[in-house]
């Protein structure tokens, strides 16, 4: 690890405009993540994870911000609009969970995946062969002939190849990865993950990594972070966090995760069980 | 708790209806339907007497909207011309909504093949433009007010009948219903007593928000020279009579036209509201 | 796609075939005798007698409507009483004209309503939202005639801005070539009258399009909001795109996908409307010509207009299914393609 951070969230509070006034939702989140290292941000819907990494690229015009969010020591919520549009993309990259909402139905998958590339002012042609590469690295069989079919005309799977392609080929520094495989098969699930982690060291890139499903944190990061009602109520090391949570947050997070080698006989915890639930009705804002 | 509120605040912004809004329009158009029935009575002048010797005078003290080249004052016309144009209108709408309910009700009950003959039928007055078929029956039927209120009843109920057939086929498959006919309640029975008045409920926000349109077309059919003939004072035949003097008597162009806009905002207005008012999904999804 | 074009065109026949039975109905409920009608209001005894023959109206009303569909699809729409010439020939020299008129006022209506729906879609409860509703609420309710008789006054009569009525300005003289004045001016290679020509148009347009630019503003308002709303149009903005970029190369694709279904009905919608539009400008066209035709009683040449309008509506729908082919490749339904050798050249073209 390095001395500066590539990203350092400090005291970041963001709250929405409501009925009555404005409702915080995340009430001063620290994170921290070094350069190519990759993190899991995990929690239920709710707990303030995608507000938080949607915050990093300051997706949600509604929202107030507060609190320092430093991308290579920039803070990006001092940034002027159109300095923070160019830290989209090259700086910071953005996966979402659903990944055929996540594409353009009328667009050629091509277009979508050349447009970073094009508005950074690379010529359609290279960007192009970047675009075809990429998708070739990414598994997409025969992608020089699929780049000018419609996203309607890819599996599940191969349209978050697609998506993926998308958010990285302006090389961020850092991809958030918000819930990016909950909407595939588990078979996908696992292809998809282990080739972002691949693709993250080949590039030192960092991934935040947000998800409700600790199941999948395991193999894939280094350390974890866990949010519960707009807070960190716990973070460290993964090897540390599976072998003694300190929050009965965490705990239970973990019970409700099936685990080979466990104790089968045991029924599956639900977070409810364990720790009060959530509200009723909340929605991850994502 | 905190995701949940920052969902209902931006819900709250897109909701920019100003009750006063709706009741100025509720406001205008009892004001018109009464202007129908009493308008004449409070007229200042005779809406018909001709005195040339105060042909195209500008709006007055004595004349608030002037005269016309026959010395007509035009207040008194537009008021009573409430009395032509509004009657007029109510006809076409009950009676395409009669037809349109019948057919409607007829294609979502009867089979197939019916409800397959009864919609394309439907879909050819859908897709003409409603004043190119009233203009052509009109013509046919002859000229007048009359002619022209049949000729667009007839070409007007296309949009009721398929409204109402979509209507009673949800009413149809609906559980009270299914428990009506399980204890045994005859079809006649059921087709009147339960499946139609819910489906007309309906039926009449979508008959409100109709009654500017069909205004408009009436008055057209008037103004061209199909509907009411030239010393009526509807509206349109009014605007007609004028518009040769437009240039040297433009007040009795502009009001007649005037008072059909405003009629028809307080009206779409007044349909808007009962819409959103009979169906909460909408006031949620407002703006959405 | 194939079947979505056969889905489509199977409908335009039937509306067409029910055209053509509301068309012989209005022959047949005409009050009187509709020989007498046929031939005119001054026609002798003899000339009644053999316009029934030859219209066939001593047959059977079966016989006679397979003769009059018979006459339809030989473009026989009948002889106008008025002018003594095939309807259709006289209608065909007005349709161009009316044509000029409808293009001006779609060009207006997709100009102003589609940015005015699509920034009071960006910018929902601002003042282009707010400005699209007032918009929305006077075109529903305003009567064209009575618009184009008040633009007239303020900007003919008062502020002598643009010509009161006519096509061009007298002196003017343009060859007729596809019967579209401004066209004729400009492919005649007269750019002074092409230009009177369309300062002719401003006014005439502008009536016409006043009643449509709201619903497509609506239209083209509420698709857009959905456009903006998805994932997709998020993840353009995460990749640094600016904003005019994700709102105009990236949604408005989407949202013009419904937007385009009632352009196209308006088309035909606004032939109708030319009714009232014409006679008010003194422009020739069909509009104007079935006005015309009513105050006359020339029904036949009426039902003509009636007929080629529906056929033009019909045509118009297809357009647009075509245009909607273009918009939306979800339509096309290809198929996925999966191991075809790769053909290097044709990427590279396409890029």
């Amino acid at each position: 690890m390095k001395d500066t951070p590539l990203l350092a969230v400090r005291d970041l509070r963001a709250s929405f405009p409501g009925p009555e006034g404005p409702v915080e939702v995340v009430h001063g989140v620290d994170l921290e993540l070094a350069r190519g290292e990759k993190v899991a941000l995990v929690g239920e819907s709710g707990s303030g994870k995608s507000v938080t990494a949607r915050a990093v690229l300051r997706l949600d015009a509604e929202a107030t911000l507060t609190g320092r969010i430093e991308l290579d020591g920039t803070d990006l919520l001092a940034l002027p609009p159109r300095r923070m549009r160019q830290i989209r993309g090259s700086g910071v990259g953005l996966v979402f969970q659903d990944p055929l909402a996540s594409l353009n139905p009328v667009m050629t998958i091509g277009w979508q995946i050349t447009q970073p590339l094009v508005i950074r002012g690379v010529s359609k042609k290279v960007a192009r062969r970047r675009g075809v590469e990429l998708l070739s690295r990414l598994g997409v069989r025969d992608a020089e002939q699929r780049f000018d079919d419609y996203p309607h005309q890819f599996s599940g799977g191969m349209r978050q190849r697609v998506v993926i392609a998308i958010a990285i080929i302006a090389e961020p520094a850092l991809l958030i990865a918000d819930e990016p495989t909950t909407a595939l098969d588990v078979r996908v699930q696992a292809q998809v993950l282990r080739l972002l982690h691949e693709l993250a060291d080949e590039r030192d890139m960092a991934v935040l990594l947000i998800t409700h499903d600790l199941g999948i944190v395991a193999g894939f990061a280094e350390r974890v972070v866990v949010m519960r009602h707009g807070l960190a109520v716990e973070s460290g090391p993964v090897e540390e966090i599976y072998a003694a949570p300190r929050h009965p947050y965490t705990r239970a997070l973990l019970a409700a995760v099936p685990r080979i080698g466990g104790d089968l006989s045991r029924p599956l915890a639900t977070i409810g069980s364990a720790v009060e639930t959530a509200e009723e009705g909340t929605v991850s804002p994502s | 708790m905190s995701a949940a509120t920052a969902r209902a605040g931006t819900r709250r912004r897109s909701l920019p209806r100003v009750p006063i809004v709706e009741r100025a329009a509720v406001t205008v158009a009892v004001v018109m339907v009464v202007l129908a029935v009493i308008g004449p009575l409070i007229a200042p002048h005779d809406p018909y007497a001709v005195d040339l010797s105060k042909a195209l005078l500008p709006p007055s003290g004595d004349h608030w909207f002037g005269t016309d080249a026959s010395g007509r004052d035009v207040l008194s016309r537009v008021l009573s011309g409430a009395r032509v144009t509004l009657p007029a209108t109510m006809i076409v709408i009950v009676a395409a909504a009669l037809i349109g309910t019948v057919i409607g009700t007829v294609a979502a009950l009867g089979g197939k093949v019916v409800d397959e003959v009864l919609m394309r039928i439907t879909d050819i007055g859908l897709s003409l433009p409603s004043i190119i078929l009233a203009l052509g029956l009109a013509a046919a039927l002859g000229s007048g007010l009359q002619s022209a209120v049949i000729a667009l009843s007839l070409t007007w109920w296309p949009g009721y009948a398929r409204l109402v057939r979509t209507l009673v086929r949800d009413v149809k498959d609906a559980e009270y219903v299914d428990a009506a006919r399980m204890l045994g309640v005859s079809r006649t029975r059921l087709v009147f007593r339960h499946i139609l008045p819910n489906a007309l409920n309906t039926l009449y926000v979508q008959t409100t928000l109709d009654v500017a349109a069909v205004m408009l077309v009436i008055s057209g059919l008037s103004f061209v020279g199909v509907g009411a003939q030239v010393p009526s004072a509807e509206w349109g035949a009014m605007i007609a009579a004028a518009a040769n003097n437009l240039t040297n008597g433009w007040w009795a162009v502009a009001f007649p036209g005037l008072a059909i806009m405003l009629t028809a905002i307080s009206f779409n207005l007044l349909g808007d509201w009962l819409r959103v008012r009979n169906d909460p999904t909408i006031r949620e999804g407002a703006g959405r | 796609m194939a079947r979505f074009l056969l889905r489509r065109l199977v409908t335009s026949v039937v509306v067409l075939a029910g055209l053509a039975v509301v068309t012989f109905l209005m022959t047949q409920v005409l009050p009187g005798d509709p020989a007498r009608t046929a031939a005119g209001r001054n026609a002798t005894a003899e000339q009644v007698a053999r316009v029934r023959i030859e219209l066939g109206l001593d047959q059977p009303l079966w016989h006679q409507f397979t003769g009059y569909l018979d006459r339809l699809l030989h473009g026989d729409l009948g002889i106008s009483v008025f002018t003594q010439r095939p309807v259709l020939d006289d209608i065909s020299a007005m349709l161009p004209s009316s044509v000029e008129l409808v293009l001006a006022a779609m060009a207006i209506n997709v100009v102003v309503a589609v940015p005015l729906g699509v920034y009071a879609a960006y910018r929902r409860g601002g003042s282009a939202d707010i400005a699209a509703r007032l918009i929305a609420l006077l075109g529903a309710a305003v009567p064209v005639f009575w618009l184009g008789l008040m633009l007239q006054l303020v900007f003919a009569a008062e502020l002598r801005l643009l010509p009161l009525t006519g096509q061009l300005a007298f002196g003017q003289d343009v060859p007729r070539i596809t019967g579209m004045t401004s066209l004729d001016a400009l492919l005649g290679g007269n750019l002074a009258a092409f230009g009177d020509a369309l300062r002719h148009l401003i006014l005439p347009a502008l009536t016409l399009a006043a009643s449509f630019v709201a619903v497509v503003a609506r239209t083209v308002r509420s698709s857009m909001i959905t456009t903006l709303d998805s994932d997709y149009i998020t993840l353009a903005r995460a990749t640094g795109a600016s904003e005019f970029r994700v709102v105009v190369r990236h949604g408005l694709r989407n949202a013009m996908v419904p937007a385009s279904t009632i352009l196209g009905m308006q088309l035909g919608w606004m032939l109708g409307s030319t009714v009232l539009v014409e006679s008010i400008f003194g422009r020739t066209g069909i509009g104007a010509h079935a006005v015309a035709a009513v105050l006359q009683s020339d029904l036949y040449t009426v039902i003509g207009t009636v007929l080629v309008i529906g056929v033009v509506f019909v045509v118009a729908n297809i357009a647009v299914d075509l245009v909607q082919l273009w918009l939306n490749p979800r339509l096309r339904r290809t198929k996925r393609r999966t191991g075809e050798p790769a053909v290097p050249a044709l990427a590279e073209v396409n890029a």
